[in-house]
């Protein structure tokens, strides 16, 4: 019998007599809690920034304002040739892409207790993008957001998923003796443009 | 060595015990603030601590049906009995691959398989791509705390050790100049690795995918860089709906750093285009552990830290006292299911105070099944023979009212009378440290018999 058969078999015959799986009362968690007010305040817990815009055109000049003499952006926003400075075929090879200085995508939901940003395979032209970047810009309208992870994966069908993840903040750590340092291997900044 | 004696070595340079336990207490404070402000908060753990057990119940099913699921999306899976098939079947697919360079982001299951050994041995690099584990791989040790795998170490330390491994400028220890020296030789890393290995916080039973939690990105910028992506996890990972993420994501960062959630929560579902997706599944004793009515809640553990960073002990005796890849109070109810006598101290590491039941996101009795643990252990290892014969004699005198006064009397006069030198004499292994109470001339039962007494008196 090979090892998988014997796994099973054993953990078969070790498990306890049936439990029933609990059910998910939400009503026990809702604080009625104002999303994009608390959206924010988490963005910045995580040490990231949060500016509400108009539209996507102001996203990508406050962009530049902010990250002014950067020499790789990209970006997946429509009608924004003037401001990558690399195409799709560049992306393909993404061992390529350790100078990307800045990376723009936009955003279909967020979750307001934590912050989190949700990004799939559809949003990201290359997955590990958003991590490789120096700097990451995400792009969500403000009526995306929902209260807790719940509500967010309520809204995710788990059979249309490839890969998606959810992103607070920048990447940071805090292995050397407990001081936090924000840029550990991913991104080392996280703005959130709401529109 | 025994976990005090172990104790005994990390209590020798008392300025970084004194450290250690204030920087853990601090990270437990954190999670109170933190699990202060969510509504709920006592149902969520219950909640956790509910689909846990439904899972245990119904595991070999949900196995199953993952395992279909994964393959459905392209991802082939394995199944390893123990360390050692487990370490074959990573090797193999290694090998398969061509892989030669591998990175890896944070797993205790390939920890407490010696994988790196393992692969080192057969010609193939890994690289511990999460900052403290990169440390102490440099400095070749084990993790001290699974969240948290460096806090044994200070600045100064990873200082020299960076300027030895990875020819850093001394720098006094400042933490953004060596996080910034590690990004750059973690990126080369990256970018040169032929396979990337990860472990694996959540498996989803309906559709086989798997969620790793990361603060530092480092699980993806391996996994989506690499040609190859291997997922190990243990069988108590499952979970049966991606809906219960929502539950065990809230429980998980806020417990373990009082985040609201880690900075990465990746959600691995398909490989991507023409890369290589595998799971292996590992059983290594956690079959044994679920046999167990007493001790099967321990597999509810999804590996946060909370009850490490508030257990007296393991503040300060550190985590490498325990010997053992999970250690604090969680280890000390996982280990002695796989060797009893290797592992009989560690239960007795604990003062029962049931910080960590309160503590455990998943609500897990921790300190009833450390009490669980020494009756078994007391019965079935051979216990040392002053803590045998001492128990035995308070037994006695315990049950008997009259001679606990009349011992207690003596003793009391003892205190008073005998010097230090012999009261805290080397039979006496709490006296090593610490002194005894001072002895009373008068007993409680006197005391209360006398007032009663006066009180009498008084009335009449």
């Amino acid at each position: 019998m090979d090892s998988r058969d014997t796994i099973l078999k054993k953990l078969k015959a070790n498990k306890p007599e049936f439990i029933a799986l609990p059910k998910i009362n939400l009503d026990i968690f809702d604080e009625n809690i104002d999303m994009v007010k608390e959206f924010i305040r988490k963005v910045e817990v995580a040490g990231g920034k949060v500016f509400e815009v108009t539209d996507n055109k102001e996203v990508l000049s406050k962009t530049q304002e902010a990250f002014p003499d950067t020499k790789v952006n990209f970006t997946n926003l429509d009608d924004s040739g003037f401001f990558n400075t690399i195409d799709y075929e560049t992306l393909k090879n993404p061992h390529k892409l350790n100078d990307l200085d800045v990376l723009v995508l936009e955003s279909t939901l967020g979750v307001a207790e934590n912050g989190a940003v949700w990004l799939t395979d559809n949003d990201i032209p290359v997955r590990v993008i958003p991590f490789i970047t120096k700097h990451l810009v995400l792009v969500l309208p403000k009526e995306n957001i929902v209260p807790y992870m719940h509500q967010a994966y309520n809204a995710l069908d788990p059979e249309v998923l490839d890969y998606g993840i959810f992103i607070s903040g920048p990447s940071k750590t805090a292995d050397i003796e407990q001081s936090l340092v924000i840029g550990a291997q991913g991104a080392m900044s996280m703005t959130v443009f709401l529109v | 060595m025994s976990h005090s004696k172990l104790a005994g070595i990390f209590n020798k340079d008392e300025k970084k015990v004194d450290w250690h336990d204030k920087a853990l207490w601090f990270v437990r404070h954190k999670r109170d603030l933190s699990v202060h402000e969510v509504k709920g908060w006592e149902e969520l753990r219950n909640l956790g601590h509910g689909i846990k057990a439904h899972t245990l119940s119904h595991l070999d099913v949900y196995l199953e049906q993952f395992e279909a699921n994964a393959l459905k999306n392209g991802v082939q899976v394995h199944w390893a009995a123990n360390g050692d098939e487990h370490n074959q079947i990573v090797h193999g697919i290694l090998k398969e691959n061509h892989a030669k360079k591998v990175v890896k982001s944070k797993s205790m299951l390939t920890e407490e398989c010696h994988l790196n050994p393992f692969l080192e041995a057969n010609d193939i690099e890994v690289i511990d791509t999460d900052l403290g584990e990169r440390i102490v791989q440099l400095a070749k040790e084990q993790p001290s705390h699974i969240v948290l795998p460096a806090i044994h170490k200070n600045k100064l330390e990873v200082d020299e050790l960076f300027q030895e491994h990875l020819g850093t400028k001394p720098c006094n220890g400042d933490p953004q100049y060596l996080t910034g020296e590690a990004r750059k030789h973690l990126r080369e890393k990256f970018i040169h690795a032929d396979a990337a290995i990860t472990g694996v916080n959540f498996a989803i039973a309906e559709n086989g995918g798997f969620v790793v939690c990361t603060n530092e990105g480092n699980a993806d910028m391996g996994a989506h860089l690499a040609a190859v992506h291997i997922a190990c996890m243990g069988v108590e990972k499952i979970i049966p709906k991606q809906e219960h993420l929502g539950v065990f994501l809230r429980l998980l960062a806020r417990s373990a750093t009082g985040q609201p959630i880690t900075t990465y929560s990746s959600h691995f579902r398909k490989p991507r285009k023409d890369t290589k997706m595998h799971i292996v599944i590992v059983d290594n004793g956690r079959s044994e552990q679920l046999s167990r009515p007493d001790f099967r809640a321990s597999l509810h553990c999804i590996r946060c830290g909370a009850c490490m960073n508030t257990c007296p002990i393991y503040r300060r005796s550190g985590g490498h006292s325990y010997d053992a890849t999970i250690p604090g109070p969680i280890g000390s109810i996982l280990s002695p299911g796989k060797d009893l006598t290797k592992y009989s101290t560690l239960p007795f590491a604990s003062t029962l105070c049931g910080s960590c039941s309160d503590v455990c996101p998943v609500k897990i009795d921790i300190h009833t099944q450390l009490y669980k643990w020494r009756q078994i252990i007391g019965k079935e290892t051979p216990q040392p023979f002053i803590k045998k014969k001492s128990m035995a004699a308070m037994g006695k005198i315990f049950s008997k009212p009259s001679l606990y006064g009349k011992v207690g009397a003596v003793a009391h006069w003892a205190l008073r009378t005998l010097p230090k030198s012999l009261i805290n004499s080397w039979p006496n292994i709490w006296g090593k440290t610490r002194d005894l109470p001072v002895g009373h001339k008068q007993s409680f039962d006197q005391w209360y018999k006398e007032r009663e007494n006066n009180k009498k008196d008084d009335q009449k």
